[in-house]
C-alpha cells in the first residue's frame, strides 16, 4: 500500500513537469494549429538560462523562473512574428518542417555556446524533503508541481480573463472573422506564440532543477508533449493539465514494472498516445469540435 | 506566367543533357575500378570515399523517392518511415547474422516483413490526418527503435541489444562497386515504381485522397485500401534499402538503423525536388546529400567555414542544414524542380509570390 501511495504520488510529482511543458505546447497546437517541434528547444533554452543565472548570480532558481518567461516570450514573438507568420497558410506539413528546422537551430547554437556537457542547478534544500512516514517528497519537485500549477492558473486567467486572451480565443474559433472584428492577426499570433514560448521557458527551469541539462535534452519533452495534450484533450488549459498529471502517473507505474526499467518510456508514451487517438480522439477531457 | 517558349525549351535541353551526363559519370565511373580496366591504364574514377558517398546517395534516392508515394503523392505527413529502414536492416541483419542466411536469399525478407509492419500499424494510424498522423508516425519511429534495442529474452537481447549487431562480410569481389549497383538498382526500382503509380488507377486514387478524401471516397475510392497500400509500398522500398545498408555496412546499431534525423532529410529532399513527381525526389536527394556531405568535410573537395574551428564543424552544419529548412520551407514550398521543368523562372517576384501565398 505504502508503495502505491509513493508511486501516486511519485507519479504526480513527475506529472507537474509534463504539465509545464504541454500548456504551452498545447496553446501554441489549439490556436496557431501549430504542432512546435521547436517547443523541446525552447524548453531547454530556458533550462540554460536558469543554470546561467543560478551559476554566475547564484540566485535562487525558483526565482529566475520569470526572467525565463520574460525572455522566451521576446524571443517567441519576434520568431513568430519574423519566421513562422511567413507560412501560416501553407500546407501542415510545411509548419512541422520549420519548426523542425528551428529546433535544429537553437538546439546545434547551444551546442556552440554551452557545448554538450551535463548542466545541473543544485540549490542547497535540492536534495532535502518532506518526510511522511516512509514517503519522501523532494522539496524541488513539490515546488515545481505547485509553479507548474501557478503557471497554468494564471494561463487560463489570461486567456479566459483578459482582452488579449479573448482575442486568442476568437483567433482559434475563427481565424477570418477574427480579423473582421479588427484583431491584429499578426500581433496576436506572435502574442500567442509568445506566451507558449514563455510557458517552454517556465518548463525549462523547472527541469533544470530536475534533472541534469544538455542542448538536446528538450526533444524528448516535444513528443511527451503532444502525448500530454492528446491525452488531456486539446483546446483547454484545464484538460492539459490533468492530461500531464496523469501521463506521470502512467509513466511512474509503467517504470514500477520490473524489467522495464526507463527505456520503454517512449514506447509506452506513444502506445498509450496511439490508444487514446483510435479510442477516444478528443482526449480525456476534451469535446468533440 | 508569360510563356518563353524557345529559351525554356534550351534551358530544359540543357539541364536534361546535364542530368544524363551526371548520371552516366555515376554509373560508370565504378566500372575503372575494375582489375581489367586498372591493367589497360584506365584512370581510376572511383575509389572507396567515391564508393561510400555515391551508395549513400543512392540510398536517401529511394527513401526520399518512397516517403514520395505516402507523404507526395497521397499527401499523408509520415514522420517516421525510418521505422521501415531500421526494420528492414535488422531483418535481414538477424537472417544472416543469426540464421546464417546467404544474403540475397534474406535481402527480399526484408521489404516483405517492412511491408507487413506497416500495413498492420498502417490500419490504425491512417484513420488519423494531420497533424495527428505525423506525429503518431514519428513516435512509430521512435519507438521501434527503442525495442529494437532494449527487448530481451530470458536477460539476453535478442536483437544484439545497445552493443548493435554484427554481420559477417559478404564475400565478393569488387564489393564496394556490387552494393553500389545493388543500391542503384533499388533507387531505380522505386522510381520505376513511382512511375507506374502516377500512371495507373491506383495512383489517380491517392491523388483524390490528397486533394479531398471526403470526395474521393464519394467517388468511389476505397480510401483505406489504397492509403495502407500506399504506405506499405513507401514501407517496401525503404525495407529495401535498409536490407541492403545492413549487409553493405556489416555493422547495425538503434543509431545507423533508426536514425531520426533521416525522417526529416527524406522529407527535405522531396520538398527540395518537388513532391508528387517522378524524378524530384531523386534529384533533391542528390543535392541534400552532397550538400549534407561536403557540410560535414566527408567530401574531397571542402571548403573551409570562416571563424569555425574543425570540432565546431558538424554543429555549425546542423545550423546550416536548419537555416536551408527554414528558407526552403519559406521560399521555395513547391520545391526548385519548378524552375527546371520550365513552369516558372527563379526570380524576386517568385519569391515574392510565395511569401505571399502562404503568409498571415
Amino acid at each position: 500500500m505504502a508503495d502505491f501511495v509513493q508511486l501516486v504520488i511519485l507519479g504526480l510529482l513527475a506529472g507537474g513537469v509534463y504539465v509545464a511543458v504541454g500548456v504551452g505546447f498545447g496553446l501554441v497546437w489549439g490556436v496557431l494549429n501549430i504542432v512546435n517541434l521547436a517547443h523541446g528547444s525552447l524548453v531547454i533554452v530556458g533550462g540554460y538560462l536558469t543554470w546561467q543565472l543560478f551559476t554566475t548570480l547564484h540566485l535562487d532558481p525558483f526565482l529566475t523562473l520569470p526572467v525565463d518567461a520574460v525572455a522566451l516570450f521576446v524571443f517567441g514573438y519576434a520568431l513568430q512574428r519574423g519566421v513562422i507568420n511567413r507560412i501560416i497558410r501553407a500546407p501542415l506539413l510545411f509548419t512541422f518542417l520549420l519548426t523542425f528546422g528551428l529546433n535544429l537551430i537553437v538546439v546545434n547554437m547551444l551546442l556552440l555556446i554551452f557545448g554538450s556537457d551535463f548542466r545541473s542547478v543544485t540549490p542547497s534544500y535540492s536534495g532535502q524533503g518532506l518526510e511522511l512516514g516512509s514517503i519522501v517528497i523532494p522539496y524541488v519537485r513539490l515546488i515545481s508541481l505547485g509553479v507548474a500549477i501557478a503557471l497554468s492558473a494564471s494561463l487560463a486567467f489570461v486567456l479566459n480573463r483578459t482582452r488579449t486572451g479573448l482575442a486568442i480565443n476568437a483567433i482559434a474559433a475563427d481565424r477570418d472573422a477574427a480579423q473582421l472584428v479588427g484583431i491584429d492577426l499578426r500581433h496576436a499570433y506572435a502574442v500567442t506564440y509568445g506566451l507558449g514560448a514563455a510557458c517552454a521557458g517556465v518548463a525549462g527551469g523547472l527541469i533544470a532543477m530536475i534533472q541534469a541539462i544538455t542542448p538536446t535534452a528538450g526533444e524528448p519533452y516535444t513528443l511527451q508533449a503532444f502525448v500530454v495534450v492528446i491525452l488531456g484533450g486539446l483546446g483547454r488549459v484545464s484538460a492539459t493539465v490533468v492530461g500531464g498529471l496523469a501521463f506521470g502517473l502512467v509513466e511512474a507505474f509503467g517504470q514500477s514494472i520490473p524489467g522495464s526499467g526507463s527505456v520503454f518510456a517512449n514506447a509506452i508514451a506513444f502506445s498509450l498516445m496511439v490508444l487514446v487517438l483510435v479510442t477516444r480522439p478528443q482526449g480525456l477531457l476534451g469535446r468533440l469540435r | 506566367m508569360i510563356v518563353r517558349g524557345d529559351s525554356d525549351r534550351r534551358w530544359r535541353r540543357i539541364f536534361l543533357i546535364l542530368g544524363i551526363v551526371v548520371a552516366a559519370y555515376a554509373l560508370l565511373a565504378p566500372l575503372t575500378s575494375l582489375d581489367a580496366a586498372q591493367s589497360a591504364g584506365v584512370p581510376l574514377l572511383a575509389d572507396r570515399l567515391w564508393f561510400r558517398i555515391a551508395t549513400f546517395i543512392a540510398m536517401f534516392v529511394v527513401m526520399a523517392t518512397a516517403w514520395n508515394i505516402i507523404g507526395g503523392i497521397t499527401g499523408y505527413a509520415a514522420f517516421g518511415n525510418v521505422a521501415f529502414f531500421g526494420i528492414g536492416a535488422y531483418t535481414t541483419g538477424m537472417l544472416i547474422a543469426k540464421a546464417r542466411w546467404p544474403f540475397l536469399v534474406a535481402l527480399p525478407v526484408a521489404p516483405i516483413i517492412a511491408t507487413a509492419f506497416a500495413t498492420l500499424i498502417g490500419l490504425p494510424l491512417l484513420r488519423l490526418r494531420g497533424h495527428y498522423f505525423a506525429v503518431a508516425s514519428l513516435g512509430v519511429g521512435v519507438a521501434v527503435g527503442e525495442l529494437v534495442q532494449n527487448v530481451e529474452y530470458h536477460g539476453q537481447p535478442i536483437f544484439g541489444g545497445a552493443s548493435g549487431l554484427f554481420l559477417p562480410i559478404y564475400s565478393i569481389d569488387n564489393r564496394g562497386l556490387f552494393f553500389f549497383y545493388l543500391m542503384v538498382l533499388a533507387a531505380g526500382i522505386s522510381i520505376a515504381v513511382t512511375w507506374w503509380v502516377l500512371r495507373s488507377r491506383f495512383g489517380y486514387g491517392l491523388i483524390a485522397i490528397r486533394e479531398n478524401e471526403e470526395a474521393a471516397a464519394v467517388l468511389g475510392v476505397n480510401t483505406t485500401a489504397y492509403k495502407v497500400a500506399a504506405f506499405a509500398l513507401a514501407a517496401a522500398l525503404t525495407g529495401m534499402a535498409g536490407g541492403i545498408f545492413s549487409q553493405w555496412n556489416v555493422f547495425i546499431n538503434q543509431d545507423n538503423a533508426f536514425p531520426i534525423e533521416y525522417n526529416v532529410q527524406m522529407i527535405l529532399m522531396a520538398l527540395l525536388g518537388g513532391t508528387g513527381t517522378v524524378f524530384g525526389p531523386a534529384a533533391g536527394a542528390v543535392l541534400l546529400q552532397l550538400l549534407i556531405q561536403f557540410l560535414g568535410g566527408s567530401l574531397p573537395i571542402s571548403a573551409d567555414i570562416p571563424f569555425v574551428s574543425d570540432a565546431a564543424r558538424p554543429i555549425v552544419a546542423q545550423v546550416i542544414l536548419g537555416v536551408l529548412l527554414v528558407v526552403v520551407v519559406i521560399f521555395v514550398p513547391r520545391g526548385v524542380i519548378d524552375f527546371f521543368g520550365g513552369r516558372t523562372r527563379l526570380s524576386l517576384a517568385y519569391l515574392r509570390r510565395s511569401l505571399r501565398e502562404t503568409s498571415l
